[in-house]
């Protein structure tokens, strides 16, 4: 781990800072081969929040999966401070999926401790850990409740502080809040940003709701229909901490209409 | 004064339970049946102390050649079902083939079995341990199957490795499919070997009915008969329980129409090893 610190620090990139370069990616389908990615260049800062929009099928979530590791894009450079990411490393990155995938098995506080389980972690290490990571989401007091015994916006809480155990500089979030309902969202959209400013992690996420694209990014990008390339990026540049009545004002119905005018321009 | 409200549930089952044993005494006792086809309850059980050492041994082969299948219809379907459900190619190959053997009425093979094996233990156990092969292996194939591609995901994305996935998520997340299929084929293996020994065999409880009915004591057969309704029930209160200590994750109602009290599910540690 120090030695990728290290090596991210000669390459003279920050940890937490995610580095793209004309990255393509081809897959065997049933019709021959598919071009799921292309040309894809990105720079998030660390500590940056970054959004990425998009049409079903665009392939933003293939690239959410290449930053953590989980899948190798056929060309070009993914760095994650300055490394590449061959396999995943929960303690570089971490990552929240859409549904809540975690295990019904295990309680909140299990399953926030099992990245910290896999390693054998000392057991009352990683259970003070875990708790510390409930605490941060807002859930004491629900350690020993299983998932089925928690709200949907609940699990998606246990979702991020799981991704958050580590302390990995950088947090992936492929459309965690997808299967919540409007209000629970937007709570939990303004509960990410209070985490985010607490932790000052670098985050990219991936919506459908380009409202919750403008109310948490610090930048938008916004991908084309396949083969996914990047059409546009946005600077959102509303002050924070970000309320909900800037969703009413005009500069924020402007940053919407802007990229609602891009991914309609991207079918 | 309370108000008045329907008998709870479990009221009205032990009256059930009740009225069934007093049916069961008073019936032929006001000779309403001869007692050829149904003896008073008090009958069977005199018969059954008095018989006890000859009961007593009859069960305890019984619950021999029962263990021994439950350990091969268990062990094999468990490890062949986790292959078929796990391996695609075998899946698509074998699962057509397993579903239409289990709607074989397997009673056919156990001619074959006692001219293979004699009337001995071996082709009970044989029998019943095929018959209750079937449930435990398309459901622990089905429990393998079934598993959300989204654990295995989550978890590689948090570095487990090839093994850790296989102890950590797969093995108990097809946990209560496979535990479906072990009741299931348990109360099977019962079924087997009883049915193995009432149509050929020369010990075992299911034995002492064909033999006490073809010289018509039906007293006897009775409490033969009672001997395998106790051990079944017992069967399914040890798995039920067991079910519940294990998989007590589990939403309500989920697993089992259990009689669950209203108690709230201790936090066992299921896999928190």
């Amino acid at each position: 781990m120090q030695q990728l610190a290290d090596l991210g620090d000669t390459s003279g990139s920050k940890p937490g800072a995610i580095e793209v370069r004309d990255l393509s990616h081809v897959y065997d389908g049933v019709n021959g081969q598919v071009k799921a990615l292309e040309d894809i260049s990105m720079h998030v800062a660390p500590g940056k929040f970054t959004v990425i929009v998009g049409p079903s099928g665009c392939g933003k979530t293939s690239l959410l999966m290449m930053m953590a590791g989980l899948r190798a894009q056929t060309s070009g450079e993914l760095l994650c401070h300055g490394a590449p990411i061959p396999q995943p490393d929960p303690k570089r990155v971490g990552v929240v999926f859409q549904e809540a995938s975690l295990y019904p098995w295990l309680t909140a506080v299990q399953n926030v401790e099992f990245p910290l389980s896999l390693r054998n972690d000392p057991k009352t290490e990683r259970r003070e850990r875990a708790l510390q990571m409930l605490a941060l989401v807002g859930l004491e007091g629900f350690a020993d409740r299983y998932p089925h015994e928690l709200s949907g916006g609940m699990k998606q809480r246990v979702s991020i502080a799981r991704g958050l155990v580590q302390d990995p500089p950088v947090l992936l979030m492929d459309e965690p809040f997808a299967a919540l309902d409007e209000q629970t969202r937007m709570t939990m959209g303004h509960e990410l940003l209070r985490i985010w400013s607490t932790t000052s992690k670098t985050v990219v996420f991936i919506t459908h709701s380009l409202t919750e694209a403008v109310y948490l990014a610090d930048e938008v990008l916004v991908m084309s229909a396949r083969p996914g390339r990047i059409i546009d990026r946005i600077a959102i540049d509303l002050p924070r901490p970000r309320t909900y009545e800037m969703m009413a004002t005009d500069k924020f119905g402007g940053l919407r209409e802007r990229i609602w005018q891009q991914i309609r321009s991207a079918h | 004064m309370k108000p008045s409200r329907l008998p709870s549930p479990q009221r009205v089952r032990w009256a059930m339970l009740v009225a069934t044993l007093l049916a069961w005494e008073l019936v032929p006792r006001a000779g309403w049946l001869p007692e050829l086809f149904l003896p008073s309850l008090s009958k069977t059980l005199l018969v059954l102390g008095s018989d006890w050492s000859i009961y007593g041994s009859a069960l305890l082969i019984t619950l021999g050649e029962v263990a021994i299948s439950m350990l091969i219809a268990c062990g094999g379907g468990i490890a062949l079902g986790a292959i078929v459900g796990g391996l695609a190619r075998l899946r698509v190959l074998l699962m057509p083939i397993f579903s239409s053997l289990y709607a074989v009425p397997i009673v056919i093979l156990y001619p074959v079995f006692t001219a293979w094996f004699g009337v001995g233990p071996e082709s009970k156990i044989a029998f019943a341990g095929i018959y209750a092969f079937f449930p435990v292996m398309l459901s622990t194939a089905a429990g393998i199957r079934t598993i959300d591609p989204q654990y295995l995901v989550a978890a590689r994305s948090m570095g487990a490795t090839l093994s850790q996935q296989v102890t950590r998520v797969i093995i108990p997340a097809s946990l209560p499919t496979v535990f479906t299929g072990l009741r299931l084929g348990g109360a099977l293996a019962i079924i087997g070997v009883v049915v193995a020994e009432m149509l050929t065999a020369a010990a075992g409880i299911g034995y002492l009915v064909t033999l006490n009915r073809t010289i018509l004591d039906s007293p006897r057969v009775f409490a033969a008969l009672l001997m395998i309704l106790l051990l079944s029930i017992a069967y399914d209160i040890a798995t039920r329980k067991l079910e519940r200590r294990l998989l007590s994750w589990q939403p309500a109602g989920r697993s089992t129409i259990a009689m669950r009290g209203a108690s709230s599910s201790p936090t066992t540690n299921v896999s928190a090893a």
